[in-house]
């Protein structure tokens, strides 16, 4: 590219960004190497769209769509929503059993009664095990009617993971609650079938019924927003402290295996006056005192014991103590505090994305309304009809004006800086200004309205254009992220002329710039006389 | 004199000069050593880096950990002793042929990295307890120590995981602060200890046991600090009638525990902070700059085509892009439509872009302005000067 310029031209990246854009738009490589390509005339929101899409189909049905590859916020699409879209369900003359269920489930009366029914088993488990061990002939019908009551609730509870697995058999199993659901009431059912069986009443057995029972009141941790979200802060900080635990691990194991060989002369003393003999005697007694010491528990106590034995030398012992208590206790139990509190940070600003992305959007709306405002108040006339046009069903008339715009912008800008690099003194201004206006005079009204405005602008509020920098650069990220609505509908040609014309303007400001140095250049040079 | 001085000035510069210049000379042939065997290295590298290689390690540290285990037993170390002897030298075998061909790589910059001195720390370690037996006998006291230091081996598994490894660099920075917090303490330790000694060790119904010398201070005072059993430690010394004693412990106690180790957490937890933002900050800058040069090399490749293209256009000369393209603009139609929805054809944007060469426009035409004043205040000055000047030379000639 660079042999087909004139010496001295310099690429700027921006003019390469737009030629570069103006290729893929217009697709010319292909058309350059003699393949011919079809313009597509559509995007693939107009398909999605369904009076649209039915419109496309009973016209021509070989249209081509534009794909264009945008990260779109998607919100949340519940299952009913994927399922609705699924072909079966569509060709289909009545809807299908797994509809139904995923209604039911999702439906709020529901929801308040497995609510309800939690409660009432804790009741129900509560006056049970008061009533275990009296043997009052009076309370047996009571007894009864709680013993149905658990039968009742149990039976309800295998009902509702039936239904969640009419709704969607393998989703199910995707979402962990549901997993844990059904390990619960697993766990419940399995000692009261075998207590029907008739496997005699172990006491065992007894026994885990009632503890299967107790947990069925875990549930109640799924059901309620706030505490599954922190249930699951706690599962990510634990999950993003996998590494520190892990390297805990590896200290637990070395300190371990090292107290059971430094300390084989205490565990094979014959004295009778140790207290912590056995502390170190094979590997897992090793762990759990390792694990004693980390919690600094009767530390000190220990360590006289083992300086009670005069084969163990009382210098590597207190090392190996004092070593252990600073590393573990104090330093890693400190990390694993401050580990915990930058995650939960984190987690919270991640679990409050949602409405920050909500407020983005907001600022950019709130940005775009701004822009149309400020382009109200300096062009009256000329933009007020593209505005009525917003909504982009057509920017016809806008591409036109646009394109005047342009070419009269081009015109003064190629008059302005023809003038500044005469650099003469005080008629330049008047004649500046005649110039600007014989071209506006020539073109149409919209641009003379536009060299006013520039007029106009000149004596706006200083402060405010410097506000109105910032501004935009705070805002445009939200507004580029936005999630487009609009799609503007150019007309072909238009569109090419409006990429030829951005990149010769970038080439025209950076003359203008440059000339502008020149001019600083030569009002330095003055001076020297 | 003078003469003589400088003669010998210049011999000296002279052989100065020799000295250097055969430095020179040395040094650089030392910085072109080149190693001859670079096929052999390059080879013996792709090893080092190589899946099978860090899987092959990472399989050997975790059987040596778990057979080191096994071994704490004395009853399976009884039966199982040949499995013993093999496996020990098996593992010593492979820990030091990983050490020589990672030397072998790289000798200079072997030892520049953290984890490579680790290596050969644990290296030294496997062969403490062998080099113990030969020179001091089979009953040194202190040879269970040597073998519980073989724990130590399970370290080398730092090396081969990313995670535990910028989990410690993110830890070891705030290892300076630790320090000295640490540093902190055992000095208000120090002060302590001396004083309890001097009034609890020292007079006549003494408390030996717990204060009888420093080091022994020195551990009931770390037993306050860490608040275990502290009572009773103060029972005895209430025991023993001392007056000051209760205010002495509570007063350590707040210090060292209280403000002390909460002052560790804070610590911690600000570093932890800075440390991990530092980092995911170094990843997101790693990221963008990795898209950045992929954008940069699709429109390269673009250029590239572009420019083929004109150059194989044998049939007409071209002088420029746009007269490339100038046939295909003729077979563009104004009804054509078009519909975009990116954000660079977008209605918004076009209109912020005008906006803002609007106020581009208007601060350089008040520029101007501004310049256009001073040239002309300038060319005031300039006028004015001439006739000062003439002013002051018709003076001098009235004086002279």
């Amino acid at each position: 590219m660079a042999t087909y310029h004139s010496v001295g031209h310099v690429q700027l990246p921006r003019a390469d960004a737009i030629r570069s854009r103006l290729i893929d738009t217009f697709s010319l490589l292909e058309h350059l190497h003699g393949l011919s390509q079809a313009v597509p005339r559509h995007t693939i929101r107009e398909i999605l769209d369904p009076s649209c899409q039915k419109k496309l189909m009973l016209g021509d049905q070989h249209q081509l769509v534009r794909f264009s590859i945008k990260p779109r916020h998607v919100e949340r699409i519940t299952h009913a929503q994927r399922l609705m879209s699924t072909l079966q369900v569509r060709c289909s003359k009545s809807p299908p059993l797994s509809l139904w269920a995923g209604w039911v489930l999702e439906c709020p009366l529901f929801r308040n009664f497995i609510i309800f029914l939690i409660f009432l088993n804790t009741i129900v488990l509560m006056v049970e095990i008061e009533l275990l061990e009296s043997s009052n002939t009076q309370l047996w019908p009571l007894k009864l009617t709680l013993e149905v009551a658990a039968w009742f609730i149990l039976l309800v509870f295998i009902l509702e993971i039936l239904l969640m697995w009419l709704s969607s058999f393998f989703l199910f199993w995707k979402n962990a609650w549901n997993v844990f659901d059904f390990v619960v009431t697993i766990l419940s059912l399995i000692p009261e079938v075998v207590v029907l069986v008739g496997v005699t009443s172990h006491s065992v057995w007894l026994q885990l019924l009632r503890i299967c029972r107790v947990l069925r009141s875990l549930k109640l941790f799924a059901r309620f927003h706030q505490v599954r979200v922190i249930i699951l802060a706690l599962v990510r900080a634990l999950k993003s402290m996998t590494f520190l635990l892990m390297l805990l691990l590896i200290f637990f194991y070395i300190f371990a295996v090292a107290g059971v060989y430094f300390f084989e002369n205490y565990t094979r003393s014959t004295r009778q006056d140790l207290e912590y003999h056995m502390f170190f005697s094979d590997l897992l007694n090793s762990v759990v005192t390792v694990f004693i010491l980390f919690t600094m528990d009767h530390w000190y106590a220990l360590l006289q014991d083992t300086w009670k034995v005069p084969e163990v030398s009382r210098t590597f012992s207190s090392i190996y103590v004092i070593l252990w208590l600073l590393l573990g206790s104090i330093i890693f139990r400190n990390i694993i505090v401050a580990m915990m509190v930058t995650n939960f940070q984190n987690i919270r600003n991640e679990l409050n994305e949602e409405m920050a992305h909500l407020e983005v959007q907001h600022k950019a709306d709130i940005f775009k309304q701004q822009i149309i405002q400020r382009r109200q108040n300096l062009i009256p006339e000329a933009q007020r009809s593209s505005i009525s046009k917003m909504d982009a069903r057509d920017a016809n008339q806008q591409g036109d004006s646009l394109d005047l715009t342009e070419a009269s912008k081009e015109e003064s800008k190629h008059s302005a800086t023809k003038e500044s690099s005469r650099a003469s003194k005080s008629k330049t201004k008047k004649s500046l200004s005649k110039m600007k206006k014989s071209a506006s005079s020539s073109s149409s009204s919209s641009s003379s309205s536009y060299c006013s405005s520039s007029s106009g602008s000149r004596y706006y509020d200083p402060i405010g254009q410097l506000d109105w920098e910032t501004h935009v650069h705070q805002n445009l990220p939200g507004l580029m992220d936005m999630d487009q609505d609009e799609r503007v509908v150019w007309p072909r040609d238009s569109l090419f002329r409006y990429f030829e014309l951005l990149e010769k303007l970038q080439y025209n400001l950076e003359e203008r710039k440059r000339l502008q140095e020149f001019a600083v250049q030569a009002l330095m040079n003055f001076e020297d006389k | 004199m003078s003469q003589h001085f400088y003669h010998q000035n210049h011999t000296r510069v002279i052989s100065d000069s020799l000295l250097e210049n055969v430095s020179l000379l040395f040094y650089e042939k030392l910085w072109k050593f080149q190693r001859k065997d670079t096929q052999c290295q390059a080879f013996v590298k792709r090893v080092i880096m190589s899946r099978l290689f860090k899987i092959i390690m990472i399989s050997t540290i975790s059987t040596n950990a778990f057979f080191m285990v096994l071994w704490t037993d004395y009853k399976t170390r009884y039966n199982l002793f040949r499995l013993f002897e093999v496996s020990e030298l098996i593992f010593v075998s492979i820990y030091s042929s990983e050490f020589c061909m990672k030397l072998y790589v790289d000798p200079i910059n072997y030892w520049k990295d953290g984890y490579n001195l680790l290596d050969v720390i644990i290296i030294i370690i496997i062969f403490i307890p062998y080099s113990l037996r030969k020179i001091k006998g089979k009953h040194y006291p202190y040879l269970n120590i040597a073998d519980g230091v073989q724990s130590l081996r399970i370290l080398k598994l730092i090396t081969y995981s990313r995670g535990i490894r910028t989990l410690i660099t993110a830890v070891g920075q705030t290892a300076y602060t630790v320090a000295s917090v640490l540093i902190l303490l055992f000095v208000l330790m120090y002060i302590f200890a001396v004083l309890g000694f001097c009034l609890f060790g020292v007079p006549e119904r003494a408390d030996l046991n717990n204060w009888g010398n420093l080091a022994l201070a020195f551990f009931t005072l770390f037993s306050l600090a860490t608040v275990d059993g502290w009572t009773d430690l103060q029972q005895q010394l209430d025991a023993r009638n001392f007056i000051l004693s209760r205010s002495f412990t509570i007063i350590f106690i707040l210090l060292a525990s209280f403000v002390f180790l909460s002052m560790f957490v804070g610590v911690m937890i600000i570093h932890t902070e800075d440390s991990v933002k530092k980092l995911e900050r170094e990843l997101m800058l790693e990221r963008h700059m990795t898209r950045m040069e992929e954008k940069h090399v699709i429109l390269k490749r673009q250029q590239e085509e572009v420019s083929k293209l004109m150059q194989t256009q044998k049939n007409v000369d071209h002088k420029s892009f746009t007269e490339l393209v100038e046939k295909f603009k003729k077979t563009l139609r104004h009804t054509d439509p078009m519909v975009l929805d990116d954000f660079g054809t977008s209605l918004p944007f076009i209109d912020v872009y005008l906006s803002t060469l609007d106020n581009q426009d208007a601060t350089i035409y008040k520029l101007q302005e501004l310049y256009y004043e001073i040239v002309h205040v300038l060319s005031l000055m300039l006028e004015d000067l001439p006739q000062k000047k003439q002013s002051q030379s018709l003076e001098k000639v009235e004086e002279k």
